[in-house]
């Protein structure tokens, strides 16, 4: 497992219910995840409601693919990571490749959306696009988790590589030993 | 041994009628001359390898890992463990051999049949095989409580019919739900997240082994002809031709004149209203219709200029008034960002964004062109070749000839052009199916055809 070195960066990242229906999809994506060096530190599987959705994508809100985008992801259960690694919104943008999956099929070959998308809206996956966003989407689905005490108490684990994989619940802890981490 | 005549390979020799049986025969029994007068049926045949007494085949190709296939043959034996993830070529379906195979139909991850049942074996008249997660093909569990959510063979779907003589007319897949059509009505399967099923949406409902099977009765009277399905909504043609449809809006798939989703069929208002529609294609959520007199409707997506260049969604039918020049239409198939229409001449034409067979790159075409028949084998060796008809996967395009042959390009997503190989395919080449091909039904990632053997 690669170690984040230098500091942590934080992302939240959404597997949309038509990849959680499908189990090879679904795995691959899980281990396309793991084998590029990044480190669960949330994970939930959830319906998003109505009232999350229009939160997660206030953004979007008056644009004419609000509604389509909406009825969608509240259409059956998602996936829904906080994901660390040195630089992880840029490489997970990487990853998922273009928005579009009719484009992405010819332009990114190979990308997560290329891959598994079916069409436009239903692209396979989600990922923050700043960090300000990533802080704004983690608020919506993990309310509880406070990224502020998390770089200061959980991060130097996870950059010292100093923590567990859950399997069965896809998420990495940290293993505290004694000698406090330098 | 000077009685055995002279054989030859020549179909017209004069001896071809004897088959390999006889052959072998003839030329091992040295002790009791046989001549080739002695009368064929005392001969032994051997049952391998028989084909199907209706002689329908079925070949599937594409990715192997869903289960669509049917197919589940280890690629290696020290492999036992690992299914093959994809086959890029055709692959003859035994199924096809148990029973006849009338109908098929393509969803994403699953492949469901239509046979004439075997009453040795019970009277089921509907198998599924392919993903399950939504319990698209049915309740299956091996364990009670245990529900299979992937399912390697075909398996019998329990569809409440009135008697065994009810027939099944028709079938249709979208992305997780199902649509059998009998001459009792119109059962759906699946995902009902959007109404796709034609009955209320249950918020939070669990489709995971499920057992329901819904008998959709809000359509109206006069009885249906045929039904179609998108990834998430399903298109009802009744028998004076009009159309109805329900399930996922926010393209305007189900032609409502707004973006809100519905689960009762409704007549899909615009142009269509009064016309006889004949047949319907959608493959994600971009719709085109047909009526009898040869002319193309469309509505839904549009984001790619497939069917006007000033929206991006039509949630209304409208005549696409570019396809009057293209002669009468016979057939039409609608991909995910493209289009494609035949004409009575047998003449393609496609439009709209990806690989429309027409160069070698991925490219935007907003008016229809033609693709030269001479790509469909219409050489000075076989004139008469015309294509008869046209099917589209959400990105690539497939279309099958008078002469039984079968034809793919565009995106080859887990090898489901069949072409022996895994890379784009930028103009129509000829899938080598060891049969008359009869019907083609295109998933996301994998192709099921039925043929006839030659």
């Amino acid at each position: 497992m690669s170690n984040c070195q230098t500091c942590c960066q934080l992302t939240l990242a959404i597997l949309k219910p038509h990849i959680t229906k499908v189990p090879h999809v679904f795995q691959s994506v899980r281990n396309c995840i793991i084998d590029n060096g990044f480190q669960v530190v949330k994970s939930t599987r959830t319906t998003i409601s109505k009232h999350q959705a229009a939160e997660f994508y206030a953004e979007h809100e008056g644009r004419f693919f609000y509604n389509r985008l909406l009825t969608f992801m509240c259409s059956g259960p998602s996936e829904v990571y906080i994901l660390a690694r040195e630089d992880a919104i840029k490489k997970w943008r990487e990853l998922m490749g273009p928005t579009k999956v009719y484009q992405a099929v010819y332009s990114a070959p190979g990308t997560i959306r290329a891959e598994y998308g079916l069409t436009d809206t239903r692209n396979a996956t989600h990922g923050s696009d700043s960090v300000k966003s990533a802080f704004r989407e983690m608020s919506v689905f993990f309310p509880n988790f406070n990224h502020e005490e998390w770089f200061q108490e959980e991060e130097p684990y996870f950059r010292a590589g100093k923590v567990g994989f859950d399997k069965s619940q896809f998420v990495h802890y940290t293993v505290k030993s004694s000698q406090p981490v330098a | 041994m000077a009685n055995i005549p002279r054989f030859s390979l020549f179909r017209n020799d004069k001896h071809f009628k004897y088959s390999t049986d006889v052959l072998r025969k003839l030329l091992s029994t040295k002790k009791n001359d046989v001549s080739p007068k002695d009368d064929i049926s005392d001969v032994p045949v051997l049952n391998n390898g028989k084909p199907s007494k209706s002689g329908r085949r079925v070949y599937a190709w594409g990715v192997a890992e869903t289960g669509a296939l049917g197919i589940h043959t280890h690629r290696l034996k020290r492999e036992m463990k690992t299914l093959a993830q994809f086959y890029h070529h055709p692959k003859r379906l035994h199924f096809s051999h148990l029973y006849k195979v009338n109908d098929i139909a393509c969803g994403y991850g699953f492949t469901v049949y239509s046979v004439d049942p075997d009453l040795e074996k019970g009277q089921h008249k509907v198998f599924g095989s392919g993903l399950n997660t939504d319990s698209q093909i049915g309740y299956h569990a091996v364990r009670a409580g245990h529900p299979l959510a992937l399912l390697l063979n075909p398996a019998p779907i329990n569809i409440p019919l009135k008697s065994i003589k009810t027939r099944v007319k028709g079938l249709a897949a979208g992305r997780a739900h199902l649509l059998v059509h009998t001459d009792d009505g119109v059962f759906s399967l699946g995902n009902n997240a959007y109404g796709q099923c034609g009955r209320p949406i249950i918020e939070n409902e669990n489709y995971s082994g499920s057992r329901i099977v819904h008998k959709i009765v809000n359509l109206p009277a006069d009885e249906i002809r045929s039904v179609a399905c998108g990834q998430d909504h399903s298109m009802f043609i009744t028998e004076k031709g009009s159309v109805y449809a329900c399930g996922w809006n926010a393209d305007g798939q189900t032609g409502q004149n707004n973006y809100e989703s519905n689960w009762e069929p409704k007549l899909v208002t615009g142009d269509v209203v009064g016309e006889d529609i004949v047949k319907l294609s959608c493959a994600g959520d971009c719709v085109l219709a047909l009526n009898r007199k040869g002319e193309v409707f469309g509505w839904g997506n549009s984001e790619y200029g497939q069917l006007c260049k000033d929206s991006l969604q039509l949630a209304t039918s409208k005549h696409l008034l570019f396809t009057r020049d293209l002669g009468k239409i016979i057939d039409v198939a609608a991909g995910g960002s493209f289009c494609m229409a035949l004409n009575e001449h047998g003449q393609v034409f496609v439009w709209g964004f990806g690989i429309l067979g027409k160069g070698p790159k991925a490219q935007k075409s907003m008016t229809p062109t033609e693709i030269p028949p001479i790509l469909f084998g219409r050489n000075e060796f076989q004139p008469d070749s015309k294509v008869n008809q046209v099917a589209c996967g959400l990105h690539h395009f497939m279309a099958v000839t008078n002469k039984g042959d079968l034809y793919s390009w565009g995106h080859n997503r887990g090898g489901c052009l069949g072409l022996g190989h895994d890379k784009d395919q930028f103009f129509p080449m000829k899938v080598a199916v060891g049969a008359s091909v009869a019907k083609v039904s295109c998933g996301v990632d994998h192709t099921v055809v039925v043929c006839s053997s030659f």
